[in-house]
C-alpha cells in the first residue's frame, strides 16, 4: 500500500471567524458496551467530546471510568455501539477498513502507557514503523538515507542518539517511551493521543518524558488528549474532562 | 514496506523458524534424491526388462486367415513389407523353439542336478529356449582357408557380423537394450564359428556352432569347442504325434545379456539349421524389427504396419487377434505389466513422499499459528500504527514465504546434490561405518542409478512452495482477524 508522503508539519484547520480553533475530532453521543459473561456491561454512556486544533485536553477519572475506551474510539481502534466519532470533519467509523488504517496511520499518533514497541527492531527500526506502513518498498527505499536522517533527528532530540541501534530490552522504561514518542511523531500526525504516558514510570522520569511530550504538542501545535488519573498532570492541560461511570463529569 | 522486512526480521529472530525450514529442506531433498534414484532404477530396470527384444516384435500367426488367404510360413513377404517402411531400419526373421540338453557324460550329470535344483536356483527352468537367427559374415565364411585368410589379413578376428541385414551392432542392440556390445561376450574364438562349420568331406554331417549363455555354460562346466547333444519336440504332421530329434552342436562360444533368464537358458543358433533341426516344421516364428527412431516413431509405426500388414494378409489381423495387437507390439508392450509395476513403485513412492511435504507443511502451520499467539502484541500495535489486516495477513504470510524459499531452495540444491553423488556418497558412508549400504550385485548394477530431471526438481520446489504457502495461509487469516485491541492488550 502505497500512501502519499507525510505532510512535514500539521495540517491544521484554519481559526474559525469567532476566534475558536476548527474541531479536529469529536465524539457524538458515543455508546460502549462489553458482554461480560452473560451480562453486558455499558462502559460509555452516549459521549459527546470535541478536540480542537491545536488543543491539549487531558482525560481524568478514576479507574474503570472509561477512559481508555473513549480514546481507542476515538483513535480508531475500537468502534462504539452507537454514535459516531469523526475525524477533521468525516465520520471516520462509516470509512472502510483501508481507509481507516490510513487515518491511524497519517493522523493519529499513539503513546501507549506501555510503550508498545516491537522486541526484534532497534529504536530507529521502531520509530521508522509508521513511515514503513505508509510507504511501499520502492518508495521507502527511494526516500531511505532521508527517513532515516530524520528518525535519527527526531531520537537526538529525544536525547536517544546514542541508543538508536538498542532494541527496546536493551532500553530503561523513560527511554522506551522516548522511543514510543518519537515513533508516534515521526510522520507529524496533527493528532496525538496518550494514555497514561507515565503510568508505567517513576515519578522521575515520568516527570521528564511528560516535559517532552507537552514541549512537543506546544511546538507543533498539536491537537492532543491526554488520559491520566494523575490530577498534577492534568492540571498542566489547557482543559481538563472528568470521566466518572461511562459518563463526563465535569468540563473546566 | 515493513512485510518484507518485519517478517524477515522475525524469520532471523525466531529460531523456531529454521525448524519449518529444515522441514522443508529435507522433504524436498529427501523427494528428489528418492524420486532420482527411483527414476534411475526404472530405466536401468527398463534395459534390464527389455533384455533381448528388439523394438518390434512381429509374430504372424502362421497358418491362419488372413485377408488375403492364410498366413504364410515363409517370412520374405513379411520382410519385403517391413523392409519397405521408410521408418524401419531392418528387419530379420527369428525362430523360437524349446529343448532340453540330452548330452551324456559329465554335462549331462550336471545338468541333471541343474534340473533337480530349479526350483531353487533356477527359476523353475527346466528347458533351455533355442534361438535360431540369420547368421551373416564370418558365419557365412564356410571354408578353413577363408578363415585362415581373413586371420592372416587382419592379424585378428572381425566381429561376427549375425542376424542377416542387422549388422553385429544392431543385433547387440536388440539383445541389450543400449550400447552395444558392452556387456555382450559373444566374439567366438573360432573363425569357423559361428555357426556353420566346415564341411570334411567323410565325416558325415557336420555340427553346427552355438551360442550358449554364460551362466548355464558355467553351471553345466562346458567349454568352447566341446560338443554339446540337446534334444526337441516336434509334431509330425502326417503322424499327428510329438517326435523327439537330438542333434549334436559345437559350442562356439558364450554371451551375457545380465538377464537372469536369457543368460541361464538361452542358445543361440543359425536359423536355418533349427529350422532343419526342427525337421522343416517351421522356417521362422517371429520377425524382429528395429526402427530408425524408436522413441518418435514407435507407436505410430506399430499402427501402421498392423493395418498395413493385415490388409495385404501378412499377418492374421481381424478381431480375433485384437486387430494385429496380439501379432505386432512394441517391446514396452511385450514388457507391459513388468513395466507399469515399475512405473506403479515409483508413483507410489513419489506419492508417499509427498506426504513428507504436507508434514513439512503441517510445521509451518505450527509454527506460524504459535508465532500468531505469540506476536499477537506486535499485531495490535501494527494495526494502531495504521496496517491493514490484508497487510497483517501478508506479514505472515511472507514468514512462511521466506521458510519455503529458504528451505525449498536448499533442498533443491541439497537433493540435486545428493542425487548426482548418491553413488560417491555411498561408497564413503561403506566406507566409513564398515558395512555395504547398498549391494550392488543384487541388481547387477556396477553402481546407484540415478536420474535428477529438472522438470521434476521444480516441480517439487514449487510443490514445497505452495504447500507451505497454502497452510500458512490459516494462521496469517487469524492474526489479520485479530482485534487490534485485545492484541495490544496480550501481555
Amino acid at each position: 500500500m502505497t500512501m502519499e508522503r507525510p505532510a512535514q508539519a500539521p495540517a491544521l484547520a484554519a481559526p474559525r471567524p469567532d476566534g475558536t480553533s476548527a474541531v479536529v475530532l469529536a465524539a457524538r453521543g458515543v455508546k460502549k458496551s462489553f458482554a461480560v459473561g452473560a451480562r453486558t456491561l455499558e462502559i460509555l454512556h452516549g459521549i459527546d467530546l470535541e478536540l480542537r486544533s491545536g488543543e491539549l485536553l487531558a482525560l481524568v477519572g478514576s479507574s474503570g471510568a472509561g477512559k481508555s475506551t473513549l480514546l481507542h474510539c476515538l483513535g480508531l481502534l475500537d468502534p462504539p455501539d452507537q454514535g459516531s466519532v469523526h475525524l477533521e470533519g468525516t465520520s471516520a467509523w462509516q470509512l472502510g477498513l483501508v481507509e481507516r488504517a490510513h487515518l491511524r496511520n497519517q493522523k493519529i499518533g499513539f503513546v501507549f502507557e506501555f510503550y508498545h514497541l516491537l522486541p526484534e527492531l532497534t529504536a530507529l527500526e521502531n520509530v521508522l514503523l509508521p513511515a514503513m506502513i505508509a510507504h511501499s518498498r520502492l518508495a521507502f527505499g527511494s526516500r531511505k538515507s532521508e527517513l532515516r536522517e530524520r528518525a535519527g533527528g527526531l531520537l537526538e532530540r529525544f536525547g536517544l542518539a546514542e541508543r538508536a541501534s538498542h532494541r527496546p530490552s536493551q532500553l530503561s522504561g523513560g527511554e522506551r517511551q522516548r522511543v514510543a514518542m518519537a515513533r508516534a511523531l515521526f510522520l507529524d500526525p496533527p493528532i496525538l493521543l496518550a494514555d497514561e504516558p507515565t503510568g508505567n514510570l517513576d515519578s522521575a522520569t515520568g516527570a521528564a518524558v511528560l516535559e517532552l511530550l507537552l514541549a512537543e504538542q506546544r511546538r507543533r501545535r498539536l491537537s492532543m488528549i491526554l488520559v491520566t488519573h494523575d490530577e498534577k498532570i492534568a492540571r498542566r492541560c489547557e482543559r481538563v474532562i472528568t470521566m466518572k461511570d461511562g459518563r463526563i463529569g465535569a468540563s473546566g | 514496506m515493513y512485510r518484507s522486512f518485519l517478517s524477515w526480521r522475525y524469520l532471523v529472530s525466531r529460531p523456531t523458524n529454521l525448524i519449518g525450514i529444515v522441514g522443508i529442506l529435507v522433504g524436498v531433498g529427501a523427494l528428489i534424491l528418492i524420486l532420482s534414484i527411483m527414476t534411475g532404477f526404472l530405466e536401468e530396470s527398463r534395459r534390464t526388462v527389455r533384455g533381448t527384444l528388439a523394438d518390434l516384435i512381429v509374430c504372424p500367426r502362421q497358418g491362419e486367415r488372413s485377408a488375403k488367404g492364410v498366413v504364410s510360413d515363409d517370412p520374405q513377404g513379411l520382410l519385403h513389407a517391413l523392409r519397405a517402411e521408410p521408418r524401419v531400419a531392418a528387419a530379420a526373421p527369428q525362430l523360437l523353439w524349446g529343448g532340453i540338453i540330452t548330452q551324456r557324460g559329465e554335462m549331462g550329470k550336471n545338468y541333471e542336478r541343474l534340473l533337480a535344483s530349479s526350483s531353487m536356483s533356477h527359476s523353475g527352468l527346466l528347458a533351455i529356449q533355442l534361438v535360431g537367427i540369420d547368421v551373416n559374415g564370418i558365419g557365412r565364411l564356410t571354408g578353413p582357408l577363408t578363415a585362415l585368410v581373413a586371420r592372416r589379413l587382419h592379424g585378428f578376428l572381425p566381429r561376427p557380423a549375425i542376424q542377416d541385414e542387422l549388422d553385429a551392432s544392431a543385433f547387440l542392440h536388440s539383445l541389450t537394450g543400449d550400447q552395444p556390445g558392452e556387456i555382450w561376450t559373444a566374439a567366438p574364438p573360432n573363425p569357423l564359428l559361428p555357426f556353420l562349420p566346415p564341411r570334411r568331406p567323410g565325416l558325415g554331417r557336420p555340427k553346427a556352432g552355438v551360442l550358449i549363455g554364460e551362466q548355464l555354460f558355467t553351471d553345466l562346466v562346458m567349454r568352447v569347442g566341446q560338443v554339446v547333444e540337446i534334444g526337441t519336440a516336434v509334431l509330425d504332421p502326417e503322424r499327428d504325434d510329438w517326435r523327439m530329434n537330438n542333434r549334436e552342436f559345437v559350442i562356439a562360444g558364450t554371451f551375457r545379456t545380465r538377464e537372469n533368464e536369457t543368460d541361464n537358458g538361452r542358445i543361440y543358433l543359425d536359423r536355418r539349421e533349427l529350422a532343419d533341426f526342427l525337421g522343416q516344421t517351421r522356417g521362422y516364428t517371429q520377425v524382429l524389427v528395429r526402427l530408425k527412431d524408436y522413441e518418435r516413431d514407435s507407436a505410430a509405426v506399430s499402427e501402421d504396419l498392423r493395418a498395413t500388414l493385415s490388409e495385404r494378409g501378412l499377418i492374421a489381423g481381424g478381431a480375433a487377434f485384437a486387430e494385429g495387437r496380439m501379432e505386432l507390439k512394441t517391446w514396452e508392450e511385450f514388457r507391459g505389466n513388468l513395466l507399469g509395476a515399475i512405473e506403479n513403485e515409483r508413483v507410489l513412492m513419489g506419492i508417499m513422499l509427498s506426504l513428507v511435504l504436507v508434514g513439512a507443511g503441517f510445521t509451518i502451520f505450527a509454527i506460524l499459528s504459535m508465532m500468531v499467539t505469540e506476536k499477537r502484541r506486535d499485531i495490535g500495535i501494527l494495526a494502531a500504527l495504521g496496517a491493514t489486516p490484508t497487510g497483517i495477513q501478508q506479514l505472515f504470510l511472507m514468514i512462511a514465504f521466506w521458510d519455503a524459499l529458504l528451505g525449498g531452495l536448499l533442498g533443491g540444491v541439497l537433493g540435486t546434490w545428493g542425487a548426482i553423488e548418491i553413488d560417491s556418497i555411498e561408497r564413503w558412508l561403506s566406507r566409513t561405518f564398515g558395512f555395504q549400504i547398498f549391494d550392488r550385485n543384487v541388481y547387477l548394477f556396477d553402481h546407484i542409478p540415478s536420474v535428477v530431471q529438472p522438470l521434476w526438481v521444480t516441480t517439487i520446489v514449487l510443490g514445497a512452495f505452495f504447500c507451505a504457502l497454502l497452510f500458512a495461509a490459516i494462521p496469517a487469516w487469524r492474526a489479520a482477524r485479530l482485534d487490534p485491541l485485545v492484541a495490544l492488550r496480550y501481555e
